[in-house]
């Protein structure tokens, strides 16, 4: 058996990840990376419109600061953010996005040379430091040329299919190289999940093809809670149809959101803010409009960046006019571009501390597949890449003080009958002759995710919801592979990222089902209100062998006692 | 009807490759890639392809449509419904499965250039500072997403595979002209040799093919343009009249 082994092993190749394996590489830990995708086609490339930090570059009437970026977080969480790691973040942000200037991020430019920054939602001041909108891009760039520099291996493309837990620790992973068509056990001190959001379990998502969700379930299977999983952020502007994001810097540069009245509805939602609402509520106005009738095909509303003029539109969002060119035909300085909700963010995760540890010795988690809870319950725009670098850098640093003070054995024998459960579980899905493709099973639980487990919840659809993922659950055991080889098996890796899939997909609507007040993202038709008395309290979400168990923690109040949330 | 003639390539099968034709009746507005996601789903899971963002920004889907090297996503099936298209793997790179290609030379071709940011020394506690003019002249270069496409459609690879690329040239005009980096003549060293700037063709292809309008003929230009002049100034001394 080939074991191969590394202090510290981090899954996923986007910036979480490589921000965590830059800076345990800078601890002299001997780190490797992971991902199923070549590191540059990573979701975190399609970040479009930027990331939060206060510096103060941009004229305004009062000077930022990071407590203001704080406070902004945690209002924006409806208070289920703790406030200690809101904190953190946002005064070590400033460092980080420093940090990225200075590893050659081409941010723009204010008239005196500084990074520039535009307003964003749930803020009202301009705190978003941009690359034009292509931020994602132009962070993911130069983070992998960093990992360059410092000759980090990539195992590419390659999957991880399950956590080795010996004795209640993480020691590392059993990973499949699609090429060779082997299972190869990786032995790791530290193992970092870096996976990223789970965004395709919807029919509806923003998300790369790429985003199953695969990190969630890979510890949630080995025992680490998922925290907050009901918590699921709408975007209220992709693009109607392919649902290709559009960047909230388009309404931070002046877009107006039109219904089919011509009327900036926002008005009606949030009077002060207007389209710079909070998510959560911008994309609740916009599906409200589309479903009572004053949507265009009962489908979509309209984005309308015509007023910002020709110059505007080419300098400051060049990739989103790029995309409504390529993808629905239309040039936004001479038209509004048709948009709809739909899923993009997950603000629950793995559950870990400020250190990207989980309860799970040995396993650490970074970027959306984690929940430190910086988010709470509606995240704010650009604070998600800033997330990224804060925490991908601190559980990097964490960890490889972990390896320094000795981490996780190195057990051959225990790799050896972890590999050998592992083949026969293949080897008794590859024995079966179900006929039924899984593609039907995913596009049904797809489906059931967007219609009863979206933007407006109620009971009785989140219990047929419920009953729907477990009989799909049921089918999937019977489902067959007809490709016996393991080699590029595309239709094995296919089966498995839906069977990860079915289990996020269960602990969201438990989750959602149990919640009965509405906060943030999470509305329940049936009950309109937050109730702090009952639920200001973290879900945490155990995997039994009677299915999802659900536990609760208390939120960390530092000091911002939770308020009535008004923009 | 969408038809489509796929190339396939799977070793154990079929050293030789073979042709496939796939008919799919397409849900209205789709492209290229969400039809092959539907052939991989309905008729035939073997079938190998890259996917990733399906937004046209991640470069994973470059590959060949009736002779025009595009990204897969990018492509509108309405435009291919005339006749059956003929889809092939990216040009140039070594065929792994079907459409999926061995980028592993494009990507050392990449490291060669020691492709990160060698910095001024700045304060920790601030930005460069950097004009927003110097931005825009800067920012068409750092677009490219490495998807290949210029690899595929470049002419002076027929003469020599070794050429380090469009792509890559670009990569090194990006670094040059960055006040931030303090290499120079490092990078024009890199660059000049048959197999770099002087290997290409000027014959716009690149330009007129890339997905980000990206412009690397522009920049290997500029790149001969400055090693001439460096060249020139290294001997000028020995041409002026004194010397005579």
């Amino acid at each position: 058996m080939e074991l191969l082994s590394h202090d510290v092993l981090v899954i996923g190749g986007g910036l979480a990840g490589l921000r965590a394996a830059l800076e345990a590489k800078r601890m002299k830990g001997h780190v490797a990376i992971l991902s199923r995708v070549h590191p540059l086609r990573s979701h975190s490339v399609a970040a479009q419109g930027g990331i939060n930090a206060a510096f103060g570059n941009a004229p305004a009437p009062v000077k930022d600061t990071w407590e203001n970026h704080a406070f902004d977080t945690i209002k924006g969480s409806d208070y289920l953010a703790d406030q200690n790691a809101v904190e953190l973040m946002c005064q070590e942000g400033v460092e980080r996005v420093l940090e990225m200037e200075h590893w050659g991020t081409l941010f723009s430019r204010t008239e005196d040379g500084k990074i520039a920054q535009r307003p964003f939602g749930g803020t009202g001041f301009p705190r978003t430091c941009y690359a034009a909108d292509r931020t994602g891009h132009n962070l993911l760039h130069a983070l992998y040329e960093q990992v360059i520099g410092l000759q980090i291996p990539v195992y590419e493309e390659w999957y991880a299919l399950s956590l080795v837990v010996e004795d209640g620790s993480c020691i590392g992973v059993l990973a499949f190289d699609p090429f060779k068509g082997n299972i190869i056990p990786i032995h790791a001190k530290v193992t970092i999940l870096a996976t990223g959001g789970y965004g395709r379990i919807y029919l509806r998502s923003t998300n790369a093809v790429i985003n199953s969700g695969q990190g969630c379930y890979l510890a949630f299977d080995a025992g680490a809670p998922l925290e907050d999983m009901e918590f699921v952020q709408f975007h209220p502007t992709s693009l109607s149809g392919t649902n290709i994001l559009i960047t909230e810097g388009a309404r931070g540069e002046g877009g107006y959101l039109l219904n089919a009245k011509g009327e900036r509805f926002m008005e009606h939602y949030a009077p002060h803010l207007m389209e710079l609402g909070p998510r959560d509520i911008v994309a609740r106005s916009t599906q409200t409009e589309i479903d009572q009738g004053r949507g265009f095909d009962g489908e979509y509303v309209h984005l309308d960046l015509r007023h910002l003029g020709r110059e505007k539109i080419i300098d400051r969002l060049p990739g989103i006019r790029q995309i409504a060119m390529d993808f629905a035909g239309i040039d936004p300085i001479s038209e509004p571009i048709p948009i709809q909700p739909a899923q993009h963010y997950s603000m629950g995760g793995i559950a870990t501390n400020g250190d990207g540890e989980t309860p799970l010795t040995g396993l650490f988690a970074a970027g959306e597949c984690a929940c430190v809870s910086v988010h709470g319950a509606n995240r704010l725009g650009g604070n998600s890449l800033l997330e990224t670098i804060v925490f991908g850098a601190r559980a990097g640093k964490k960890a490889a003080q972990k390896v320094g003070t000795g981490g996780t054995g190195k057990n051959e024998t225990f790799f050896q009958k972890c590999l050998k459960a592992l083949q026969s579980g293949l080897d008794e899905i590859f024995g079966r002759d179900g006929k039924e493709p899984g593609f039907l099973l995913r596009d049904e639980m797809k489906s059931t995710m967007t219609s009863q487990v979206g933007i407006f919840r109620r009971e009785s659809d989140l219990l047929p919801a419920k009953e729907k993922i477990s009989k799909l659950k049921e089918r999937l055991r019977g489902i067959g592979i007809k490709q016996k080889r393991l080699a590029f098996n595309n239709e094995l890796i296919q089966y498995l990222e839906l069977e990860g899939m079915l289990h996020v997909a269960e602990v969201i609507v438990e989750g959602a089902l149990a919640r009965k007040e509405s906060r943030g993202s999470h509305f329940r038709v049936d009950c309109p209100k937050r109730d702090d008395e009952h639920w200001l309290r973290h879900t945490l979400a155990y995997k039994t062998p009677e299915g999802v168990r659900l536990d609760y923690k208390e939120v960390t109040i530092t000091k911002y006692p939770p308020k009535e949330r008004t923009y | 009807m969408l038809t489509l003639k796929i190339k396939r390539f799977q070793a154990e099968r079929e050293p030789q490759g073979w042709i496939d034709i796939f008919s799919l009746e397409p849900r209205k507005g789709i492209n290229l890639l969400e039809a092959l996601l539907r052939i991989q789903d309905e008729q035939d899971g073997t079938l190998s392809f890259r996917y990733s963002c399906r937004g046209a920004v991640c470069g994973s889907c470059a590959m060949k449509v009736n002779g025009n090297v595009v990204l897969a996503c990018r492509t509108h099936v309405e435009d291919l419904m005339e006749k059956p298209a003929f889809i092939e793997p990216l040009p140039y790179f070594p065929v792994l499965r079907d459409l999926m290609v061995d980028m592993s030379t494009f990507f050392t071709r990449y490291r060669e250039l020691e492709p990160y940011l060698h910095g001024e020394p700045v304060s920790s506690h601030q930005e460069y500072f950097m004009d927003e003019d110097k931005r825009k002249e800067i920012d068409p270069y750092i677009n490219c997403i490495l998807c290949g496409i210029c690899f595929g459609v470049c002419p002076a690879f027929e003469r020599d595979l070794q050429y380090l690329g469009p792509a890559m040239l670009a990569k090194a005009y990006r670094f040059l002209i960055d006040p931030r980096d303090k290499r120079s003549e490092e990078i024009l060293k890199i660059v000049d040799r048959q197999a770099g700037v002087w290997g290409c063709n000027t014959v716009f292809r690149c330009v007129k093919f890339c997905p980000k309008e990206v412009p690397p003929t522009h920049a290997i230009l500029k790149l001969r343009e400055k090693i001439l002049k460096h060249r020139l100034s290294s001997i000028l001394p020995f041409l002026s009249p004194r010397h005579k």
